[in-house]
């Protein structure tokens, strides 16, 4: 079996095991808000990303991935969910905080975007390798081999965007079919906030490049 | 936000980590392999919050005893 295969079905059964303790500890309406939205995000996003050249952003190497999602790697479908999941479990034990119990708020989104970031660093490096993305633009600030210095504020504030829509939309009091069907619809309104939180950082450093 | 009445087994509890480690393992040792390693810039950030976890799971003496 070709390595990136293996790689790629290893993530998928590692979120589902995410899934199941997600289920298990946090209950099934996190986890089906958390895991269902990760995956419209990813699907949606990356394919808009992917396939809108004005963004002028990135596509991902048909030579390296082997299960696509129309113009999107599958495996995007749970690479935003199981990320933020690891940031957002990381954090509440480290912090002894809860998102979604209102115990240490602030630091538990805080830090999580701390370990975006960080896991941004492992990522991209690896990704760099094969390579998994092919940037479409002549980033300012690069690492890595050419890999943009955006990135680890990209991952950083995907796990803002997410963690405080879910956030919102969790305490809504209505009945779980209908914030489960918002929250899967607020995508929407994420990929713009989250392509915006990019520009934002390519604008200010562009003076550098 | 624990909605079990049973607290989980140490190894559900610890299924992020377990998670975190083993992705952790497979980028750097692929890294390693094909001298892309970086440590200060794609190794230590992650394992900073590896060790974090691992430290406080022990000073709260939650893996002691196992479970």
């Amino acid at each position: 079996m070709d390595t990136f295969l293996a790689l790629e079905l290893i993530a998928l059964a590692l979120t589902g095991l995410l899934i199941w303790h997600s289920a298990y500890t946090r209950g099934a309406v996190f986890t089906w808000m958390f895991f269902l939205g990760g995956a419209f995000l990813g699907l949606i996003r990356e394919n808009v990303v992917s396939q809108v050249a004005a963004l002028n952003l990135y596509s991902y190497n048909p030579a390296t991935f082997h299960l696509w999602v129309g113009a999107a790697p599958l495996i995007l479908m749970v690479f935003w969910s199981y990320t933020i999941y690891l940031a957002l479990t990381f954090s509440e034990v480290i912090v002894r905080g809860n998102l979604i119990g209102g115990k240490r708020r602030v630091w538990v989104i805080l830090l999580s975007m701390v370990f975006m970031a960080s896991y941004a660093c492992l990522n991209e490096a690896f990704a760099s390798i094969y390579p998994m993305v092919l940037w479409k633009f002549k980033p300012a600030l690069t690492v890595w081999g050419g890999t943009p210095a955006m990135v680890l504020w990209g991952y950083a504030g995907m796990a803002l965007i997410f963690l405080l829509t879910l956030l919102i939309v969790y305490r809504l009091r209505m009945r779980t079919i209908y914030r489960l069907i918002i929250f899967c619809a607020s995508v929407i309104v994420m990929i713009p906030l989250h392509l915006l939180w990019i520009a934002i950082f390519r604008l200010a450093t562009s003076a550098i490049g | 936000m624990n909605t079990m009445d049973k607290r989980p087994n140490f190894f559900v509890r610890e299924i992020p980590f377990i998670v975190l480690l083993v992705f952790w393992v497979i980028y750097a040792g692929i890294e390693i392999i094909r001298s892309r390693f970086d440590l200060l810039t794609s190794i230590i950030p992650t394992g900073l919050f590896i060790i974090a976890y691992i430290l406080v799971r022990l000073i709260s003496k939650e893996w002691k005893g196992g479970g």
